[in-house]
């Protein structure tokens, strides 16, 4: 998870079926990037949080709200879940759907505001959220940029 | 028993690599066959590695690529995928069909299912080699395809199995077909239950 205040722009490359979150207070200028792989943490030791869905919002939530951040104020934009390849037969449980349904889930119980998404299909994208303007773009492969 | 890839001892990872050498040997002699041309593949790079790291070895995460995928289930559960850089598609490409291709996107139908091919072959004469040695029965399913950021392809194992481990299994080696040599990449992602049992299996771990 990367932590940003004023102008800049946040990036992780190359999600998959993992899901970029791009948190945003516009009065701060305060902008969060979370990239999560899975959608539940069920580790023993809980050695890292940032890698799942459920901790990896709190934690974040909890780093950005020490800064002075504000919930009523914060967006959430995301991107990712998507599903690399399909398996005939016995296949791989669909991650990136899990993943979304969790994300989803997450954020209202945090009663935060997702603002937009760019989810699910079957192609990767690499996130770009500028913090200044609360801008994301997604860079896909053989695709142009989306900006949402 | 094994909790995470980083507890395996010196013995274990070169019991792995010794299996790798023998799985990427028995894989050259089946792609000489299908190819009717001589394939070697270089003396092969065994390392257990974190996901971050293993990125890096094949080149940064945009890097787009193609990838293998077959699962495997029965005695040994988990992933295993081939990478396909673009240097070693046209050197079988251009073996096979007489034909090369500037970017993925250009690869025609016949291009694809031959890639499909390599890769189902490496995958299962290496597979192959290692039930042999441990005397273990594994069913793989049939090949999935996919181009796309390598760091996208290589999360789908660590995903798959990122609740246990962040570690993988890297097999890499120089694929040398009619005087050209390139690199290739072999990825194995047992889930940990599996590599624990494949190791006793083959004498080589403390009840």
């Amino acid at each position: 998870m990367k932590l940003l205040q004023g102008d800049g722009m946040l990036i992780t490359y190359a999600l998959g079926s993992c899901i970029g979150l791009c948190f945003h207070d516009p009065r701060l200028r305060l902008g969060a990037l979370l990239h999560i792989m899975l959608p539940l943490n069920m580790e023993a030791g809980r050695t890292h949080p940032l890698k799942y869905a459920d901790t990896g919002i709190k934690e974040t939530l909890r780093q950005m709200e020490a800064k002075g951040a504000s919930r009523s104020r914060m967006t959430v934009k995301i991107a990712g879940g998507a599903k690399m390849f399909e398996v005939s037969g016995s296949g791989l449980g669909n991650i990136g759907q899990r993943n979304i349904e969790s994300v989803h889930a997450i954020l209202r119980r945090e009663k935060l505001h997702l603002l937009a998404e760019n989810v699910g299909g079957t192609i990767a994208r690499t996130l770009l959220f500028d913090v200044g303007s609360g801008q994301a773009c997604i860079r896909s492969y053989g695709q142009k940029d989306i900006i949402f | 028993m094994i909790k995470n890839y980083d507890q395996l001892s010196s013995l274990e990872i070169d019991t792995l690599r010794e299996i790798g050498s023998i799985g990427t040997g028995n894989a050259a002699t089946a792609l000489s066959q299908m190819m009717n041309q001589t394939v070697r593949i270089t003396l092969p790079e065994v390392r257990i590695m974190g996901y971050n790291e293993a990125i890096e070895w094949i080149g940064g995460p945009e890097e787009v690529t193609a990838g293998v995928l077959v699962k495997m289930s029965g005695d040994v559960g988990g992933i295993m995928l081939s990478v396909q850089k673009l240097e070693l598609v046209n050197v079988v490409l251009e073996t096979m069909l007489g034909e090369s291709v500037s970017s993925y996107e250009s690869l025609t139908e016949l291009a694809r299912s031959a890639m499909i091919e390599i890769g189902n072959i490496m995958i299962s004469t290496f597979i192959n080699a290692m039930s042999g040695l441990a005397d273990l029965n594994i069913k793989l399913t049939v090949p999935a395809f996919a181009v796309d950021m390598q760091g996208a392809i290589l999360t789908v194992p660590m995903a798959e199995y990122g609740g246990m481990s962040d570690y993988l299994m890297a097999i890499g080696g120089n694929f040398v077909c009619d005087g050209k040599e390139v690199p290739c990449h072999l990825i194995l992602s047992p889930d940990l239950r599996s590599l624990d049992f494949l190791l006793r299996k083959l004498g080589v771990s403390d009840e």
